[in-house]
């Protein structure tokens, strides 16, 4: 029964494949057909997080009947069927968002271009193979560059030139790693890998390491590989730019995290995490000055979102329980509260055309529930109690404190005081002052109101009630940091050893 | 200027040296196989495939191969996205030359027929879907490049990319049906067709299948970018 | 340190194309360059399977189990280098794109016509 969860993969498959055939029958049915399709996987990974969580054991999922490293497997743990259900979600939520915030055509290319960029982010949450991992960032990041440049204007052609550019030199990188790896332990199993890092030769280890942390560090919008960010998130469709923000940059985070832990046991593992926290700590920084500069909004939520997958980032590099704990919780909590705020902020430039300040000044009177979701979105992540992120963001502060990092809570203090500072002067600018022209009410939409009041209440839930979900968290994060585990969940062939 | 160039010199000559000095640590030419010995010891019994590379594409990893087919398909769908205007039309204004157009006529069947023998024999020779959708490809662009007029038929070259799709993930899903796993080799495994077939045509499982369709599907979806690449858009 | 003249080679490619990304000013030039790179990791690839004195992976013939070289990695260039094409063809799509709307490929002129 449980490998009917190979589904979460043939799905969006075969319904990316079938929309030509569907356009051939008539073009208007491609979005809703989107919707569907997401809401069946959203379905899917809702099943598949109720098996995990109740029975407390991963799905592993053998292609092909081959047991692995015999064969690719797929490992849904703890961690892979909490993402893939936030993945649906939110692609759920965004196809629904696309249906009026997609206006250039072809809207056919676009439903699939989507639809496999969500299949590449479950198959690299899902993987249990590093080479496989690699094709489903590329899946991933290939779809992510056509959807930046959907719009065909000088900027997005530009931003999308810059990330291919980036990436291409990023998956290059990987590739040498996998290449190392490969060549000194003959495996390309994440679980075997693991078995066997101990005996890796140190200065391998490390190369490999490192190039494997440059690699991903394009997709997990790490200082300096992260120059394509805010170009693409302000040039890419709105739906798109919540996407990168809710789950394309956590995949790569993840994959980072992963691999990091897989192989705690080479002899150089704690310089990688000084490379890492050296690397999140410059994201931050840079993330949230630039931000302060912005006058574009959705420019300026595109570095807040850089600077907080920084502090994530720095998180995993603590190398503690604590500190996976912590990053998790947090990418759960930006997750919900960016794909909200790039939805109402897309919202708002689809309305009034355009996502200056100036379009902001009295938001609150032209749009009220916007402009509530956002100024809700903020609060949340300045990191006021009440709100997720506060819990996010004090779990990140005791990891430190316990790894004895205080430079650590330095960053996230100061980091919060930055944000307040650009937030709060958007917030003012909304509700306190008036704009310079004359605007009436809009009608805002029913449907979207109701997914950003959605999100708003998620929020709120967690703020107030966070026991539950970091309950979830946790379990999450043992699957990520306790390796022997992870190692004994895949039935690796005996036999297959050396 | 000369001072950016030092400087790039100098930190790939850094990069290059790090690099060499982990890579002599993986030693050229030893025996370093683990997962691979086990494949070269089993691949004729599990597969029927001879060739061993086949196996390890289309069986052993198998989903790689899936994700390698959907990536090529979202390069073709993203070129026909971005280079999408309201009306696009080819623009060369020269035909051919009289060599070229009549090479094209009369090899054009040959190349589209080479391509097949590859994708078909994937299993014993090297080559398969991929190498055999590129040279079929290659048919078409010769057309382009003879006569300025030509244009493939995208409405069905679009719906037969699809159903090639379809028709992979449909195979993959037989599996799941049939052995309960995805992507399982339901006519080796299941079925035992072919056994006693082994090195020649029909044996190798469902290989020869996903080959074809593979090789179809690239196919079509190179002289799809071929198609978006050489016309031009009027606004 | 002794890395042989084909790991000599892949890490020259990857760093010739790096440097052609690296310094170029031209677009076309710097996917030229990428595609050098990725070159170079494919050899890479190829050449940490091979092992002295076996032949191709075919086992037909008289070849044994134990007389071919590691298939693995040859499976592997060949995603990789499908992944490359992909990869290519959507840079030059948007190279395209980018040539429509400011008539030119050089990155610096590029910067300055966006402003």
């Amino acid at each position: 029964m449980s490998q009917y969860a190979s589904l979460l993969i043939a799905l969006p498959l075969i319904s990316a494949f079938f929309v030509p055939i569907i356009k051939a029958i008539g073009k208007k049915v491609v979005m809703p057909f989107l919707v569907l399709i997401t809401a069946i996987q959203m379905g899917m990974a809702t099943w598949v997080f109720n098996e995990v969580y109740t029975t407390g054991k991963p799905i592993i999922i053998m292609a092909g009947g081959f047991r692995p490293p015999v064969g690719i497997n797929l490992y849904i743990g703890h961690f892979a069927a909490l993402f893939v259900l936030i993945i649906a979600v939110a692609s759920f939520f965004m196809a629904i968002f696309s249906m009026k915030a997609i206006t250039v055509e072809p809207k056919d290319k676009y439903a699939m271009l989507s639809l496999l960029l969500m299949l590449g982010a479950t198959g690299m949450i899902s993987t249990g193979d590093i080479f496989n991992l690699f094709v489903f960032m590329e899946i991933t990041a290939i779809s992510a560059y056509a959807l930046t440049a959907y719009n065909k204007s000088g900027e997005a052609s530009e931003a999308a030139m810059k990330y291919i550019v980036l990436g291409g030199i990023g998956s290059s990188f990987f590739l040498v790693g996998i290449a190392l790896i490969y060549g000194s332990l003959g495996t390309l199993n994440m679980a075997q890998i693991a078995q066997l890092a101990g005996q890796m030769n140190p200065t391998v280890a490390q190369a490999a390491l490192a190039m494997l942390v440059f690699g991903l560090g394009v997709e997990a919008e790490l200082f300096p590989l992260n120059a394509w960010a805010p170009d693409a998130y302000q040039a890419a469709p709105h739906p798109v730019t919540a996407m990168f923000s809710a789950f394309v940059v956590k995949a790569g985070l993840y994959a980072l995290a992963r691999i990091l832990y897989l192989t705690h046991a080479v002899g150089s593992w704690g310089h990688i995490l000084r490379l890492l926290i050296i690397l999140g700590t410059l994201t931050v920084v840079i993330g949230e000055f630039s931000a302060l500069r912005q006058t574009n909004v959705k420019r300026m939520f595109a570095y807040s979102s850089i600077s907080q997958v920084g502090f994530i980032a720095v998180g995993f590099a603590l190398g503690t329980q604590a500190g996976v704990s912590a990053s998790i919780f947090h990418m759960v909590n930006h997750a919900i509260v960016k794909a909200l705020m790039f939805m109402a902020v897309g919202y708002v430039a689809l309305e009034l055309g355009g996502v200056t300040l100036e379009d902001f000044k009295g938001l609150g009177k032209v749009m009220p529930l916007t402009a509530f979701a956002i100024t809700v979105g903020a609060i949340s992540i300045i990191g006021i109690p009440l709100f997720n992120v506060f819990w996010s963001k004090i779990q990140l502060i005791l990891a430190a404190m316990k790894a004895g990092k205080s430079g650590v809570i330095a960053l996230i203090l100061g980091a919060s005081l930055v944000e307040a500072v650009y937030y709060i002067r958007l917030i003012h600018l909304m509700w306190f002052e008036e704009g310079s022209r004359e605007r009436t009410r809009i009608k805002e939409n029913f449907v979207f109101g109701t997914i950003m009041l959605l999100l708003v209440a998620l929020i709120i839930i967690i703020g107030v009630a966070p026991n539950m979900t970091w309950n979830i968290v946790q379990k999450a994060s043992a699957d990520i940091y306790n390796v022997a585990q992870y190692i004994k969940n895949v039935p690796l062939l005996p036999g297959v050893s050396p | 200027m000369v001072m950016k160039r030092a400087l790039a010199i100098l930190t790939l000559l850094i990069i290059g040296y790090w690099m060499a000095s982990a890579l002599a640590n993986v030693p050229f030419g030893a025996d370093k196989m683990l997962v691979a010995q086990y494949y070269l010891n089993h691949v004729k019994a599990q597969t029927g495939a001879v060739n061993a590379v086949t196996a390890v594409v289309v069986n052993y990893r198998g989903f790689d191969t899936l994700g390698e087919v959907t990536v090529l398909f979202i390069a073709s769908t993203g070129v026909a996205a971005l280079l999408w205007r309201k009306k696009r039309e080819r623009t060369a204004e020269t035909e051919g030359s009289i060599v070229l157009t009549t090479g094209a006529r009369l090899l054009f069947a040959f190349i589209v027929l080479f391509g097949a023998y590859i994708f078909i024999h994937g299993h014993l020779t090297p080559g398969g879907g991929f190498p055999g959708g590129a040279t079929i490809a290659t048919a078409f662009l010769m057309l382009y490049l003879a006569f300025s007029a030509y244009e493939i038929p995208h409405r069905s070259f679009e719906v037969t990319e699809g159903l090639a799709g379809m028709g992979y993930v449909a195979v993959g899903l037989i599996g799941l049906a049939i052995g309960s796993y995805f992507l399982f080799d339901w006519i080796w495994q299941t079925w035992g067709w072919g056994h006693s077939n082994i090195g020649r045509l029909f044996s190798a499982g469902f290989i020869p299948v996903i080959y074809t369709i593979i090789g179809i599907k690239v196919g079509t979806e190179l002289s799809g970018i071929v198609d978006s690449m050489v016309k031009e858009g009027g606004e | 340190m002794n890395i042989g003249v084909y790991y000599f080679g892949a890490i020259s490619l990857m760093l010739i194309g790096l440097y052609a990304i690296l310094v170029k000013k031209n677009l076309l030039k710097i996917l030229v360059g990428l595609s050098i790179m990725e070159t170079g990791v494919n050899l890479l690839l190829i050449s940490i399977g091979y092992i002295a004195g076996r032949s191709a992976p075919i086992l037909s013939e008289g070849i044994g189990p134990n007389q071919a070289v590691d298939p693995i990695p040859q499976a592997l260039v060949l995603t990789a280098i499908v992944i490359g094409v992909a990869t290519t063809a959507l840079a030059l799509t948007v190279a395209i794109n980018l040539y429509e709307t400011y008539k030119t490929l050089n990155i610096e002129e590029l910067r300055r016509l966006r402003g």
